[in-house]
């Protein structure tokens, strides 16, 4: 049993700073929890707290059952790997890896079949007598893993440790991790700011901004449900597009009206929203040239600034009004940068924020 | 004419190097080849050429029972090497303390030390001393090491070692690890520290070694004396017994261990010992 619970947890640094207010997150035994959000929202800080790195300035921490607000950090029975490795620059990475456990005074057998297997699951076993200085990043992070493994924690801490390496080896790592997690059965607290890292990762995302949780959820309720603004523009690549639109009574529905454009929707949320405006997101693959999807009136008609071929997909960069709006349009593409394109709206798959709160009224 | 000029540049770098070189080692050569002449060859003036009284010169040296010259080695050494270690040891200790901790008075601990750096050791020799022969120890050896321990300039050389080169984050992995916090310094911070220690354990011991101010104070006894002290007896020597030889001798004899200490910490003297433990 080894949930971590954050109950009213606040923290303020020594300068006077409040990073965290007030943080409530209930993280269950064995799941793979990320922590996302911009630069300096306080992932780091929520993860050093689990850690006991940081003190917790008000409100209680828990593991399992236990409150650690003042157990030190070799007795929370965690282990964390860093975003910048921290591996003992002196020590081989045999006794990098088997530091922690000489120190609980394990027998040298035991010792060495742990690093062994650790080193096997993550292919290091020719570098074992190696010092971290003669490799390369990639098996530094994994040296940093099998350090975090061969202890065989409860919890398992690791604050960005993909961000110093290149796209490939992200890629491979990821996969390595989400593998690590399902062979380890423990809990995992992840923290990045790569939002697909969040996405293929995740068994819930905690979407943080400003020392704020904004949604803490499943991937794909975060992607299809974003409670919010941000968490909407967060999630998902390219980024939603936002469009501010006007709510007209229709019949026995709605209207969103913005320029040309008018979108019939059925929900009765909007009736407080009668005359005022809205912000329509639409993410960029619910924008269609297919006529199938044209249903009159829903559609906008723009210029294209750019075309990105990405493959089997491509970039629409489209130059409207005074919002930049990118679709997402399968390849090959048969408009290109300066031609006018015509472009429908999926209907059924549109959010609607309140402007001034930033909140969904609905997705 | 770009590879011309960069040519008499390295030429010149290299005579202004020789000549450095030159004045460096000249001293050295002339103590050298001095111990090598009598008192009467010494006298006649300077030769590039070795004499032939090495081993008269050692003797009497060695036999001068004035000048316990073997016990002088010995209580140098002990003083040296133990300043050494102290002063490295508890340097680094109290430098990892005020960077790795941050508490209510670490600025004013900072400064504090700072001043102590700047205060000359003549001011408080005398008060020194007084506390000693309070303390019985007067003509030990002990007041001459265990004040090594507060080293300021020692101290702040380990603090901006351990800025340039000791992450954080290898402290918060040994803690997350289980390592005690007196067991992180000395098996994680202490390695890392090692080209600083070497360093600052060779200038120590030089000091020491050289120190006579001091010694001189506290020592009185014969048996207990150091190396420097007995030089400048052997020099003070009256008149009919003063044997320049001998002198030259004993000064070639005194910088031998600080030769040899030289040789073997600068082998510690690498840049990049942290090197490869973090991303920078
Ligand atoms: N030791 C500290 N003292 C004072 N303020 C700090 C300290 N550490 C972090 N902060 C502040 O706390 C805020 C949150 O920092 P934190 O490191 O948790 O951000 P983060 O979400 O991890 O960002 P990043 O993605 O850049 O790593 C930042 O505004 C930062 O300036
Ligand atoms: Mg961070």
């Amino acid at each position: 049993m080894a949930g971590i619970s954050f109950k009213n947890v606040e923290k303020t640094y020594e300068n006077g700073v409040t990073v965290i207010k007030d943080l409530n997150l209930d993280i269950n035994d064995k799941e793979f929890v990320v922590l996302v959000g911009p630069s300096g929202c306080g992932k780091s800080t929520t993860l050093r707290m689990i850690a006991g790195l940081e003190s917790v300035t008000a409100g209680e921490l828990y593991i399992g059952d236990r409150l650690i607000n003042a157990v030190p950090p070799k007795d929370r029975d965690i282990a964390m790997v860093f975003q910048n490795y921290a591996l003992y620059p002196h020590m081989s990475v045999y006794k990098n890896m088997a530091f922690a456990l000489t120190l609980l005074k394990e027998k040298k057998d035991v010792i060495d079949e742990k690093v062994h297997e650790a080193a096997k699951i993550l292919g290091l076993e020719e570098y074992l007598d190696r010092k971290p200085k003669a490799l390369s990043g990639g098996q530094r992070q994994r040296v940093a893993l099998g350090r975090a493994m061969v202890r065989n924690p409860s919890v398992f801490l690791l604050d960005e440790p993909l961000s110093n390496l290149d796209a490939k080896l992200r890629t491979e790592m990821r996969s390595q991790i989400s593998k690590l997690h399902q062979r380890l059965g423990t809990t995992f607290v992840y923290v990045t700011h790569d939002q697909v890292e969040a996405m293929t990762m995740g068994d819930r995302i905690c979407v943080m901004n400003a020392g704020v949780i904004q949604q803490f959820d499943t991937p794909q309720v975060l992607y299809d449900q974003p409670k919010n603004l941000f968490v909407a523009g967060f999630i998902g690549s390219p980024q939603m597009n936002f469009i501010d639109a006007v709510v007209e009574k229709e019949g026995d529905g709605y209207a969103l009206k913005f320029d040309q454009t008018t979108i019939s929707v059925n929900r009765s949320e909007l009736a407080d929203y009668v005359g005022k405006t809205v912000v329509v997101g639409v993410r960029p693959e619910d924008l269609h040239m297919e006529k199938e999807y044209f249903k009159g009136g829903n559609t906008i008609k723009t210029l294209v600034d750019l075309d990105e071929m990405m493959g089997s997909e491509t970039l629409l960069y489209l130059a409207y009004e005074d919002a930049k709006i990118i679709a997402k349009v399968p390849s090959p593409c048969p408009v290109h940068t300066g031609d006018e394109v015509e472009l429908a709206i999926n209907t059924d798959r549109i959010h609607v924020f309140d402007k001034e709160t930033e909140e969904a009224i609905f997705n | 004419m770009e590879v011309k000029t960069s040519k008499v540049r390295t030429v010149i770098a290299y005579i202004v190097l020789l000549i450095l070189t030159f004045l460096c080692l000249f001293f050295f050569y002339i103590l050298i080849i001095n111990s090598t002449r009598s008192h009467a060859q010494i006298q006649q003036g300077f030769s590039a050429i070795p004499g032939k009284s090495f081993f008269i010169n050692l003797k009497h040296v060695l036999h001068d029972a004035n000048i316990p010259v073997l016990s002088g080695i010995k209580n140098s050494l002990i003083v040296s090497t133990g300043a050494a270690i102290l002063a490295t040891y508890f340097s680094a200790m109290t430098a990892y303390g005020l960077y790795a901790y941050s508490f209510k008075f670490r600025k004013a601990a900072f400064i504090f030390i700072m001043l102590i750096l700047v205060m000359p050791t003549q001011v408080s020799a005398l008060g020194f001393m007084r506390l000693m022969d309070n303390m019985h120890l007067l003509n030990t050896l002990w007041p001459l090491i265990l004040p090594s321990v507060a080293a300021p300039a020692v101290f702040y050389f380990m603090y901006s070692y351990m800025q340039s080169s000791l992450p954080m984050e290898l402290v918060e992995a040994a803690r997350i690890d289980g390592c005690s916090e007196f067991r992180t310094f000395n098996r994680i911070v202490l390695p890392i520290m090692k080209p600083a220690i070497a360093v600052q354990a060779i200038f120590t011991f030089v000091m020491a070694w050289n120190n006579y101010f001091i010694p001189a104070l506290i020592i009185s006894e014969n048996k207990k004396k150091t190396l420097p002290i007995l030089i400048a007896a052997l020099r003070s020597a009256d008149f009919l017994k003063f044997d320049m030889g001998k002198v030259y001798m004993l000064i070639t004899i005194a910088i031998v261990p600080i030769i040899i200490v030289y040789i073997l910490l600068s082998r510690f003297i690498v840049a990049g010992v942290a090197l490869g433990g973090v991303k920078e």
